[in-house]
This record gives C-alpha cells, sequence and structure tokens, in this order.
C-alpha cells in the first residue's frame, strides 16, 4: 500500500517540479505514453481501436452504428468485416455509439465536423437529420442504380424535401410474445383482443411475475411501444384528444394500476423488457423480432411463441413500422461510402444481414412471407409487417415523438389524468405544426 | 447512564457506534455485495443480504469495456491532478509567504470558484472547446476537472504554509537559494504530508467526476468509467450485479486511497472546503 | 529606496507564484461565466453553433424560460431539494458530531469511516440508491415490508414526491459526515472549562447545549449552514444519475434543467439563461458566505 502511494506522490511531486520550470509540455519520462495519447488524440487521429492493421493501401470510412455490440452488433460487425474482405480498395471501420448517444451526435456533428462517411438513423428520425444537413443527397446515384428496388413505405422515409438523403437497411415491427409454459399452466388462450388480455394479465400476475411488460420509456421507444395501442384504438398522433386516442391511454393505465404491468415500465428499455421476460418476471411482452438472438442468449431453454399485439375490442390489428436507414454524411467520402451501403443494401445481403439482426428485408424484392414460411415466429412478425405502419415521415417527427412519451409518462406516473395529459400533448403538436 | 461505570459507558458508546456506522454505511456493503451476485438472484425478486451463489460473472462481462474506460479515466485522473498541483501548490505558497498587494482579491478568486458548479460552466465551457477542436479529446475533461481541484487545493495548502516556520527558509536564503529552490527544497518538503493529501484530493476529484467527462467525451473511445457506467444504466437499467461491479472498480481508489491516509483526508477536507 | 527595490522584488516574486493559477481560473471560469451571459442573449442552437454571427435576441431566451412551466417548477424543486437536505444532513450531521465528540475508544476511527461517503463518485452513489429505492427488487422496501411498516411496494423513484424524498436521502448521505466534520471541528474549540464550570452550577445536559454549545458554535453552524446550502443547490451529478430529473419532470431541478435544454435539446441560449439564473441564487447566497467568515477565519 506504501509503494503505490508512494509512485502517487513521486509522479506528482516530479510534475509539480517540471511545471515550475517550464510549463506542463514537458511531462516526467513514466506519464510518456499518456503524453503521446493524448498529442495523438489532440490532433484528432481517430479513436483508441488499433484495428487498422486490415486498412493498409484502402481507403478508410467509418460507419456508425447503434447494434449494441453483445446482441445484434455482431451481426453487423460480421457484414462489415465480409465487406473488408470482399475487396481491396475500401475499408469499413463501423464503431457502435448507444442510439441516444448517436443521434446526439449527428446533431452536433453537423457543426464540429466531426461526423463519420456514413451511419445509421433509426428511421422516424431520419427527416429531421436531412433537414438539420447531417445526410448528403443521394437523388442521382439512387436514379442510376440497377438494384434500386425498395418497399413504397421503407423509401419514403429517406426522402425529405423531394430529396434521397438515405436507404432503408432494415425493418421490424412489434408482437406479442408470451411464456407458454405459463400460459398453459393458467389454461388460457393466447389473448387477441384487449379485454382477453386483461383477463389473461390477471390470471398471470402473482407475487414474483408481472402479466405483461412492456417499454414505456421517455424516448423514440416510449411512443414505438405506445403506437400499436394507439393505432387500434382508431387513435392518430394528429388528433391526441380523440375518444380512441384516449381510450388507448387509459387502457394501459389501467393494466398498470392493477398491478399487471410494472410500473418500472417508465423506465425500461425494450432491452430491459426482454430481461423481464427472459427471467421470467413477466409472462408476456411487446417486443421485435429483433430479440430473439438476445432471448437465445439470456433464457436457451425458454418456450415462448408469438402472436399479434392484442387488438382493441372494436379495433383492428395495429402495428408500428419500426426500423433504421443508412445514410451518406455531408461532406463525407461519396464513393466509398456508397459502394459500402449499396453492398448492405442489396438483395442478396439485405436478405442475409437482415435475418440475423432480427429485421426484415425493406427491399421489394425480398418476399419475406416466403423467406419465413413455416418458421413460427418470424412468420408472424412477417404476416404483420406490410400493414405496420410508419412514424412520419416529418422533419418534426422527435419533437412530436417527445409530446407523445412525455404524455404517456405522466400518466403512468400518475402525474396526470388521461385528459389532462393528452390534451397538453395535442397543444404541444399543434404549436410544431403551426411553426 | 447514571447506572453505568465509566468502563460499562465506554463499551456501550462503541457498540452504539460501530451499529450506527454499519447502518450508515450500508449501501457501501450493497455495492460490493450486488457485484457478486448471478443477475437471476437480483432478478428474483426478494433482495438477499449474502450471495446465494457467489461470482465472478459481472467482472468478467465488464473486462473488455474496462480495458478502454479505465485507461481513460487513469489518464483524464492523473493529468488533471498533475495540472492542478503545477498550479495550486506555488500559488498557496505564494498566497502564504509574500505579501502581495491584491491578496485579498486572488482569496476571494478562489473561494469564489470553488463554489460554482459544474452545470454552469457546461455550455459556454462546450461552446468554447468546439471551437478549439478539443471535443472527445483528453484535454477538454483534464483543464475542465482542474477547475475543481485547484481553488480547493489552494485554500487547503495555504494554512499549512503559513504556519511553517520563515525561519528556515531566511537560513536557506542566506546559504544562496533563491525563492524558487527555497521552495522546493525547503518548503515542499516540509509540507509534504499535505501536499500528498491535496494530490489525492485532486486525483479523486478528476476521477469522481462525471459532467465534463460526459458532456465533453461523448465518443466511446473517449469516455471515463462514470461516464462509461452511466451509458451502461441506461442501456441496461435491470442488470444491477453488472452495474455494481462497475461501482466496485469506481470506488477503488477513492477506498484505497481513504483507507491508507485517513487522518489526512479528514483534515484537508476541512481546510480545503472552508478556511481561506 | 533600497527597501523599495526588495518590496517590489518580493512582489513580483510572490506574482510569480501565484498569477499561473488565478490566470487558469479566470479562464476556465471566469471567462465561461461571462461567455454564459453573453450566448444567453443570443439565438444559439444546434443550427448556428459553428457561425459567430449570431442573433442578438434580448432577454428572448429569459422570457422563453420563464414562460416554461417546467423551469417553474425547477426552481421551486431546486430550493425544496436544497431545504430538505440541509434539515436532514445538518440535523444528522449534529447528532453525529456530538456523538463522536465524546471520548471513547474508537470515536475517532470509525468518525473517520464514515467520512468515507463523501469521497466515494457521486454517480456510483446515485446508482446504488437507484437500485436500493427500486420498486421489484429493490432493499428498501424488503425491509420495510418484513419490519410490516408498508404492505405494497412503494414505486419510489416513479413517483415525483418520493422520488424528490429519495434524492434528498441520497443527498443527505453524502452530505451527513460533510456537516458532521466541520461541526466537530467547532466543537472542539470549545473549551472543556466552560461545561466542567457550568456542571459546577448544576447545569443539566439540555442546558449546556443550549445555553452553550450552540451560542458558542454559531459561526461555524452560519459557514455549515451557507456552505451546504451552495453545494446542495447546485447539485447535477446525483439527481442526473438517480431520476434524470424524472418521473418526466418531477424531480427536475435547474442544474440538470440547463443541462437537458442545452446538451439534449440543443438551445444552448437558454441553457446558458437557467444556468445564469441559477448563478444569480448562488452567488446571493455566496455573499452572505464571504461575510460571514471574512469577520474570524479568512485573514
Amino acid at each position: 500500500m506504501k509503494r503505490g502511494l508512494a509512485l502517487l506522490t513521486v509522479l506528482a511531486m516530479t510534475a509539480g517540479t517540471l511545471a515550475g520550470c517550464g510549463g506542463s509540455k514537458d511531462a516526467p519520462a513514466a506519464e510518456q505514453p499518456v503524453q503521446e495519447e493524448q498529442a495523438a488524440e489532440g490532433a484528432g487521429t481517430e479513436t483508441a481501436k488499433e484495428d487498422n492493421a486490415g486498412a493498409e493501401g484502402k481507403t478508410e470510412i467509418t460507419f456508425w452504428h447503434y447494434m449494441s455490440e453483445d446482441k445484434e452488433g455482431k451481426f453487423v460487425n460480421e457484414a462489415v468485416e465480409e465487406f473488408n474482405n470482399s475487396q481491396d480498395e475500401i475499408y469499413v471501420n463501423a464503431q457502435y455509439l448507444p442510439r441516444e448517444e448517436l443521434m446526439k451526435q449527428y446533431t452536433i456533428g453537423v457543426v464540429s465536423g466531426e461526423l463519420p462517411d456514413c451511419g445509421m438513423v433509426d428511421n422516424p428520425d431520419h427527416n429531421s437529420y436531412a433537414s438539420m444537413g447531417v445526410f448528403a443527397d443521394i437523388t442521382d446515384l439512387y436514379n442510376s442504380w440497377e438494384e434500386a428496388n425498395f418497399m413504397e413505405g421503407s423509401i419514403n422515409s429517406c426522402y425529405y424535401d423531394g430529396k434521397l438523403y438515405g436507404l432503408p437497411w432494415g425493418n421490424n415491427c412489434l408482437g406479442l410474445f408470451y411464456n407458454k409454459e405459463m400460459l398453459d399452466a393458467a389454461g388460457i388462450a393466447v389473448p387477441t383482443t384487449w379485454t382477453e388480455l386483461e383477463a389473461a394479465c390477471e390470471k398471470l400476475t402473482t407475487d414474483s411475475c408481472k402479466g405483461l411488460a412492456i417499454s414505456a420509456i421517455g424516448n423514440e421507444e416510449g411512443t414505438f411501444q405506445y403506437m400499436p395501442w394507439l393505432l387500434s384504438s382508431g387513435g392518430s398522433v394528429m388528433d391526441l384528444t380523440s375518444d380512441g386516442s384516449k381510450e388507448s391511454m387509459t387502457y394501459l393505465y389501467n393494466l398498470i394500476e392493477k398491478g399487471y404491468v410494472s410500473r418500472e415500465c417508465v423506465n425500461w428499455t425494450q432491452a430491459d423488457a426482454e430481461k423481464q421476460f427472459a427471467a421470467g418476471q413477466a409472462a408476456m411482452m411487446i417486443n421485435g423480432p429483433w430479440q430473439f438472438s438476445g432471448l437465445a442468449d439470456d433464457a436457451p431453454d425458454l418456450d415462448y411463441g408469438v402472436a399479434k399485439v392484442p387488438k382493441a375490442d372494436s379495433g383492428e390489428y395495429a402495428s408500428v413500422l419500426g426500423g433504421e436507414n443508412v445514410a451518406i454524411c455531408a461532406g463525407a467520402n461519396m464513393e466509398a461510402s456508397w459502394t459500402f451501403l449499396t453492398w448492405i443494401t442489396s438483395k442478396e445481403k439485405s436478405q442475409e444481414i437482415c435475418k440475423s439482426i432480427g429485421r426484415f428485408s425493406p427491399r421489394a424484392d425480398v418476399d419475406v412471407q416466403e423467406m419465413f414460411e413455416g418458421d413460427p415466429l418470424n412468420s408472424v412478425f412477417a404476416e404483420v409487417m406490410p400493414g405496420a405502419q410508419s412514424r412520419g415521415p416529418s422533419p418534426d417527427w422527435p419533437e412530436i415523438s417527445a409530446a407523445i412519451y412525455t404524455a404517456q409518462q405522466e400518466v403512468f406516473t400518475g402525474q396526470k389524468d388521461v385528459d389532462t395529459a393528452m390534451a397538453d400533448a395535442q397543444a404541444k403538436i399543434d404549436a410544431i405544426n403551426q411553426k | 447512564m447514571k447506572h453505568f461505570n465509566a468502563k460499562q459507558k465506554n463499551v456501550l458508546m462503541n457498540i452504539v457506534a460501530v451499529l450506527v456506522a454499519c447502518i450508515f454505511l450500508f449501501p457501501l456493503y450493497w455495492i460490493v455485495v450486488n457485484s457478486f451476485k448471478l443477475d437471476s438472484e437480483i432478478f428474483a425478486g426478494t433482495p438477499t443480504l449474502w450471495p446465494q451463489q457467489f461470482t465472478l460473472k459481472a467482472y468478467q462481462e465488464q473486462i473488455g469495456s474496462l480495458s478502454v474506460t479505465l485507461k481513460n479515466s487513469v489518464i483524464i485522473a492523473i493529468g488533471s491532478m498533475a495540472l492542478a498541483l503545477c498550479l495550486s501548490v506555488p500559488a498557496a505558497y505564494g498566497l502564504a509567504r509574500y505579501k502581495v498587494r491584491g491578496m485579498k482579491i486572488f482569496v476571494l478568486i478562489f473561494l469564489i470558484t470553488q463554489m460554482l458548479p459544474a452545470s454552469l460552466v457546461l455550455t459556454p465551457l462546450f461552446l468554447i472547446f468546439s471551437k478549439l477542436g478539443i471535443l472527445n479529446s483528453y484535454f477538454a475533461p483534464i483543464l475542465s476537472t482542474a477547475t475543481i481541484s485547484i481553488p480547493f487545493v489552494v485554500l487547503m495548502l495555504r494554512p499549512g504554509f503559513l504556519n511553517m516556520p520563515k525561519e528556515l527558509e531566511d537560513a536557506a536564503k542566506i546559504d544562496g537559494c533563491n525563492a524558487f529552490s527555497a521552495f522546493f527544497k525547503i518548503a515542499l518538503p516540509i509540507c509534504k504530508p499535505t501536499v500528498i493529501t491535496a494530490a489525492c484530493f485532486s486525483f479523486v476529484f478528476a476521477w469522481n467526476d462525471l459532467a465534463y467527462s460526459m458532456t465533453f467525451n461523448v465518443k466511446e473511445a473517449m469516455r471515463p468509467m462514470t461516464s462509461a457506467i452511466y451509458t451502461f444504466m441506461n442501456q441496461y437499467g435491470t442488470e444491477w450485479n453488472s452495474i455494481m461491479a462497475y461501482g466496485v472498480l469506481l470506488i477503488l481508489p477513492s477506498c484505497f486511497i481513504f483507507v491508507t491516509m485517513q487522518k489526512h483526508i479528514v483534515e484537508g477536507m476541512t481546510s480545503g472546503s472552508v478556511k481561506g | 529606496m533600497g527597501a523599495n527595490k526588495v518590496d517590489r522584488k518580493e512582489q513580483m516574486l510572490g506574482y510569480l507564484f501565484i498569477v499561473p493559477a488565478v490566470v487558469y481560473m479566470l479562464i476556465f471560469i471566469g471567462y465561461p461565466i461571462i461567455y454564459n451571459w453573453i450566448v444567453s442573449f443570443q439565438d444559439v442552437t444546434a443550427m448556428t453553433l459553428g457561425s459567430d454571427a449570431r442573433d442578438f435576441l434580448g432577454f428572448a431566451n429569459y422570457r422563453a424560460v420563464f414562460a416554461d412551466a417546467t423551469f417553474r417548477k425547477a426552481l421551486v424543486h431546486t430550493f425544496v431539494y436544497t431545504v430538505g437536505c440541509l434539515v436532514i444532513q445538518f440535523s444528522l450531521g449534529f447528532l453525529f458530531a456530538m456523538f463522536f465528540a465524546k471520548k471513547f475508544t474508537f470515536s475517532k476511527p470509525i468518525r473517520g469511516f464514515i467520512v468515507i461517503s463523501w469521497m466515494l463518485p457521486v454517480t456510483v452513489t446515485a446508482l446504488v440508491f437507484k437500485f436500493m429505492f427500486a420498486e421489484g427488487n429493490g432493499i428498501i422496501n424488503a425491509i420495510l415490508m418484513g419490519l410490516h411498516i408498508i404492505k405494497q411496494p412503494i414505486g419510489w423513484l416513479l413517483e415525483g414526491n418520493t422520488a424528490m424524498l429519495g434524492l434528498i436521502i441520497a443527498n443527505s448521505w453524502v452530505g451527513i459526515p460533510f456537516n458532521m466534520l466541520l461541526l466537530t471541528t467547532g466543537l472542539n474549540d470549545i473549551s472543556t472549562d466552560i461545561y466542567e464550570a457550568a456542571s459546577i452550577d448544576g447545569a443539566t445536559g439540555w442546558q449546556k447545549f443550549v445555553r452553550i454549545t450552540v451560542p458558542l458554535l454559531k459561526p461555524t453552524i452560519m459557514s455549515v449552514l451557507v456552505l451546504g446550502f451552495v453545494l446542495t443547490f447546485k447539485v447535477f451529478d446525483l439527481v442526473y444519475v438517480m431520476t434524470g430529473g424524472g418521473p418526466v419532470d418531477a424531480t427536475e431541478v435547474l442544474s440538470t434543467y440547463s443541462y437537458k435544454l442545452s446538451f439534449q435539446l440543443f438551445h444552448f441560449g437558454e441553457g446558458a439563461a437557467v444556468a445564469n439564473i441559477l448563478f444569480i441564487c448562488l452567488f446571493l447566497v455566496a455573499l452572505i458566505y464571504l461575510k460571514t467568515i471574512s469577520r474570524d477565519e479568512m485573514m
């Protein structure tokens, strides 16, 4: 112990002494590596990761994504590696940033100039970032691309002001995951309507297990998860004060009040909901196909099924279109980025990558229904996909979304009643639309 | 109390004190003990006071990201400590030894800046650093966290230098030492224990910092442990064993420094934060 | 003449020692504070961040901030939080100080150990309290239910009032040892003769406390309270990590709100305005503090 302390002191003292005679530029020998790091970073050399070995002689481009490395991210890395090995012109350096960080970085990056060459973006936010000038216009490139063939809803989210700013990379939507063992033990069928869902929750909820896990966190994920409920009861983002809109919020609040859904859901991401479900803390959950690989890791023995999100008693099944686009950033290496993006969104690769990361290919020439025929889990989502509604597109979506998830949080934590919260949210959205 | 004799009273007081300390320090215990549990045990509802199955799994899972964040934390903390000491130790000495004009104002500057919170200067510093192009580098957190320690160390060391007998330096000066060698050869060695304490404080302040490093360094490769644990919590908010394992690693330096030099820390803390 | 020259040389040497640190603080704290005022009058968003030609808005940012319901809540919360923390950490800190001032075998080491909570990274403190206050698997609910004080688990951090209470408790955990130490220093300065004299006159423990301890400690108490106010009022990390200002905005305080405006919504101008309001509050209290200590300790 004494020695460690002495070392610390020596370091401090030498640093102090040297500073006395000539500024902190001359560092003591012991700190040399530290200083080198600093100099390197200061000069703007990218990242501490030293995996440039493969980049020799190639044009290097950076690609940002938010697929966490212990889950889908490893498949992204595999795909990138495959691309790097497939040709000797371009080396793609893939970097992971958590979703919220990535969004922040795009915003700041416009000014600080620290944008990557290309990156991933959540499709409802695409318009907003395009309007801020984060992404480059690729309309001409796209028009001369032979393989340009995407589903209309997906490619539409990449258009802003009549120009194309990206390519769809993968789609997903939400469904109801249920623990077969628990449902069998309680002797209930898979719920299809809200009434059935509530009845099922009542039977399934015990001291140590909630009926249903959802995510109602205060970010885009919260809005995403709320959409199927909102849409099924005939509500709409444009009219949150309608009876249908309010009915959906009241229904969910009711599930929480009765203890069927944990109140902690306001802090849960969808990954947290998955943890609850995997650990047997919830008999059902609302989640998407990208959780399959996580569930296989967390609970390899769990016997579960997937169904559509239950519909309002007088409504229709509804789901929400989620997914990611890829785009080239302003001021980036266009040519190399375009080569890479067209490679990962090509028919062959899109099909392959999307399958491994739990997404559905947004390409019109990939028939997902056919692809997943006989797969009891994926086929449910494949069936839901065509009807899934997109959020936006609107350059103001992030603000609209904030109004919605805030209302949801206010209701779920008991700070406002449904009427007030929805009216306040609508007022915010009206103000945004009037801008 | 009258029924007890002095000896019994002493025993009783000690028992009460130990109990109070145990309750008070329970959160510390809770960090450590939960880091050795499996997440399934934490998930299982009723909390257990001791792991049913003692495991290092949470630590093993964090090793990967740790190599980067630990390095960043160490670089930032040592850099900030070195910078803060270079500036503040001489300043404390100067304020104690020289009757300069405007001394009152200088002391005031340190007193006031010590009270100002990080959140006050986050926005302007961010704008300034972004203009200088040093966001996402080690410079930004080092330069900013040093502002926490400098006033603290100046205020903490000044009384020590004031109490030092001036005759020693005078004698040295007669022997041909100039002002600087008097400082390095006489004053510093005499006040060595407090300077070491000051070093520890500056290290811990920078090590503990979240606000500055989180705001200025958003790239994963540049993140220190504090903001890494925060980001981790946002993503995997229910994996408490991993969060607590990270927490244990984060509190280690503070605990180590604290245990080895508890007495000095307690003294330094009082003088650094109140007296001028 | 000669003496004057020596004096001037001394002055120069003194400045050489002092000025670098002062200049550093002026550059990295002083200038940013002034810059903050400028920014608060400008239109600074993510779009205009890079350009130097920003629109001058007058007081528009301040008007926007005061018209904002969340800001008004944050202002109230900041005071509630600060006062709540002060009450708990001062009273318990005082109690601890009195208790450990008694001379028993382990009084000093145990007192020393308690101080560790002040040294820990606030991030970790916030995380462990967040965990302890969790609804489902939190130890606090488990204890309260075990003691049959509550029947149903409480979602501490999921409801506004209890979330604020949780924050106050967590902050007090950090603040108690700090208060205790400062008060202990004060207690040690009181001569034991006075107590002995009072005992001879037949004073009870309580009388001694009210008549001797409190009056003599008054300067210390003042500085502890004011310092505690300043340290609590500016809190950021704890709230940011533990509740993030939530649920929704129920525990939003000025510092976290300023951060959100600047770094999540990228309304730097408004963020700066909120920070300046925080600054004014702190500055007023700091003035009082400086007045109290300038009397006895500073010079």
